[in-house]
């Protein structure tokens, strides 16, 4: 197995100028990511991941620690001699070449002849949907077709690993949509390992296997989107994750009491007593019992709602905390702004962690 | 009306003595290279001073050597001037971070020397006599400083040739220096990524890149070093000399018949420069519209 091993990879800038008060620290990161893994690093602007993904490319050098492709150690290896292959933002295609010869790019690179590597690359814009394209130059295409080319450039050569750095975010958001599914779909018939930067939360849970969230130059947690999602281990990953509604407050003999007082309710996980955060995901929270037993009840007024997708998506404040809930159409026609309404938490889908 | 050709006319008093003089003396050097000479009552217009000039072998020989000396020098600039260039350009991204400003100025310094000074440096430094004789005679290198090739004065034109080359390989890599930053830092990871070390990524990118603007900087200090005067007067040797100098010799040899031929040579030299001006200016348009600029 050629698994992307990450050990303890760690990087501080020095920065020249006149000494800043703390220039960034990448901490040591430790990752596995299967062979064929689609891994996302995600976290906002700021936080490391385009340092960690040049850290993997070996475009920076690394303060502290090893890269391993299976059982070869890269940690010394110059970026060229890698058999990586990178996407950037931008598609940084060489303006002087034709499409065609941008692609071959890493053949030619790797002294495959001429004939061989053109082929290659036509076969490669064939996949990418760029076919008849080859002979034009980089500017006679538009933004989303460059980028599809930046991604045929990258998979041509057979990379061990693809590197990912927010490839979609200067498309615009129909564009974005359809080259994620362009990615998914050659991802998995190439079966070639991606780890993917994005700071887009609905991008990442779209497409990875796995996911880690970053935050302040650290891994926060690493997992699926579903257990990131559904059993956060800090707040700092829920609330980077959407996940607005944190209720602090205290478990005890299977209880628990939000500090704040608006709810109380039997806790259905075996958790021993202290000081908790609860977190309910807005689909926790039903507008109407259903005759379903262990929901929390809670009552608040009403103060935004907005309408998403076939949902509507509603800001109720209860006393001084503000919870976020999604209705069907048909609950939400029945109550407005500035009503009073109650609300029904399923105790079974909230979570709690422990700071 | 008024409002827009006002500046042109405020500026009509100077173009007007630029053109007088410039074409004046342009047109006067035809006239007379044509055998027009009233003082001496030479009234009519005839070829006979071109006819003499390219039946003689002086003429011809310091064609040839004008020609020698003007490719030679122009292309050992732009080889230099291409090897500073990339080389600012690998220092810029090495040092980031650190100012690479005194390199620039280094570099920049032969720019601001005048021809003539630079032509004087030459021949001190490489004289027989010269500053670097004597030091390698010194070391021991040499026996005597009468050993050290004849660089400067030669037959061959090298004093003029290092001249021009240490002169204008600054110009060169100041044309390309501009060319080069607009690679793309980031191009430079990608090709990295991609398999292409320093060398590779030279050839496929920084190579085409600046293939352009380096051609017509290399033309255009052809240009100027054939028709250019004092560096070939200080550095040069009497015979054969280049075109500019061999038309000062007949000018100043002190017989007055030899005058139109010396007006011919520059008639020659002018037009030969407005032409090769003329392929300069055409390519250097034809090339800033470079396929996928964009
Ligand atoms: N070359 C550098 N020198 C100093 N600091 C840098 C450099 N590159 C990035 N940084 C800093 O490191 C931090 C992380 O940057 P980056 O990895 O690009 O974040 P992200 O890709 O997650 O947005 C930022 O605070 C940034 O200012
Ligand atoms: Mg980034």
């Amino acid at each position: 197995m050629s698994d992307l091993r990450i050990i303890d990879i760690q990087k501080r800038y020095i920065s020249a100028q006149a000494r800043e008060e703390n220039p960034f620290m990448l901490h040591p990161v430790r990752l596995a990511i299967r062979e064929g893994e689609f891994f996302s690093l995600l976290g906002p602007s700021g936080c490391g991941k385009t340092t960690l993904l040049k850290l993997v490319a070996g475009l920076l050098e690394a303060d502290g620690g090893e890269l391993w492709v299976g059982d070869e150690n890269l940690t010394n290896v110059p970026p060229e001699s890698r058999r990586f292959a990178m996407v950037f933002q931008q598609s940084l295609l060489f303006p002087h070449k034709t499409i065609e010869d941008n692609v071959a790019f890493g053949l030619k690179m790797q002294k495959v002849g001429k004939q061989q590597r053109l082929k290659a690359a036509r076969e490669m814009l064939e996949h990418v949907g760029l076919s008849g394209f080859g002979s034009r130059f980089p500017d006679e295409l538009s933004g989303g077709q460059q980028q599809r080319v930046a991604l045929a450039r990258a998979l041509v050569a057979n990379p061990r690993v693809l590197l990912m750095d927010e490839p979609f975010s200067a498309l615009d958001p129909g564009l974005r949509q359809e080259m994620r599914e362009l990615l998914s779909r050659i991802q998995k018939e190439f079966r070639v390992t991606v780890l993917f930067v994005t700071h887009d939360r609905d991008e990442a849970f779209a497409l990875s296997d796995r996911i880690a969230v970053m935050g302040e130059g650290k891994l926060q947690q690493v997992g699926s989107a579903r257990e990131l999602y559904e059993r956060p281990e800090t707040t700092t990953v829920a609330s980077f994750l959407g996940l607005r509604n944190i209720l602090g407050g205290v478990i005890e003999n299977g209880h628990f009491a939000s500090s704040d007082k608006i709810m109380e309710a039997a806790v259905h996980l075996p958790l021993s007593d202290g000081d908790y955060f609860m977190v309910i995901r807005p689909e926790a929270i039903k507008a109407s019992e259903n005759g379903q037993s262990g929901h929390a009840r809670v009552r608040g007024v009403v103060q935004e709602m907005k309408y998403g997708r076939g949902i509507y998506s509603l800001i109720v404040k209860v006393r001084k905390q503000l919870l976020e809930c999604v209705l069907t159409i048909a609950q939400a026609e029945k109550t407005a702004v500035g009503e009073p309404i109650d609300l029904f938490v399923d105790m079974k889908e909230v979570w709690f962690l422990k700071e | 009306m008024w409002r827009k050709s006002k500046p042109y006319l405020l500026l009509l008093p100077a173009t007007g003595a630029i053109i007088l003089l410039f074409f004046g003396g342009i047109f006067d050097g035809l006239l007379k290279s044509f055998g027009y000479f009233p003082a001496i009552g030479q009234t009519d217009l005839n070829l006979a001073a071109y006819e003499r000039l390219l039946s003689s072998g002086a003429f011809w020989e310091s064609l040839r050597l004008t020609l020698r000396v003007a490719a030679l020098s122009s292309l050992l600039s732009a080889l230099i001037g291409a090897l500073v260039a990339i080389a600012l350009f690998f220092l810029n991204d090495a040092m980031r971070t650190k100012s690479p400003k005194a390199w620039h100025r280094l570099f920049q310094l032969p720019l601001t020397i005048p021809h003539l000074v630079a032509g004087y440096i030459i021949v001190l430094l490489f004289m027989q006599s010269g500053f670097v004789s004597r030091i390698l005679a010194a070391i021991g290198w040499i026996d005597d400083i009468a050993d050290f090739p004849v660089l400067v004065n030669d037959p061959f034109g090298w004093g003029i040739i290092f001249t021009y080359a240490w002169k204008e390989a600054p110009f060169v890599s100041l044309m390309l220096y501009p060319v080069l930053s607009r690679i793309h830092g980031s191009w430079r990871e990608v090709s990295r990524v991609f398999g292409a070390g320093n060398w590779p990524f030279i050839r496929e990118v920084v190579m085409p890149v600046m293939m352009p603007a380096w051609t017509v900087a290399t033309f255009i200090v052809f240009v100027f070093t054939f028709s250019a005067f004092e560096v070939p007067y200080l550095l040069g040797v009497t015979y054969p000399s280049v075109l500019p100098v061999y038309s000062y010799q007949l000018y100043t040899s002190g017989t007055l018949a030899d005058r139109p031929e010396a007006l011919a040579i520059n008639m020659i030299l002018a037009a030969m420069t407005i032409l090769l001006g003329l392929v300069t200016y055409y390519f250097s348009k034809r090339w800033n519209v470079l396929k996928g600029w964009g």
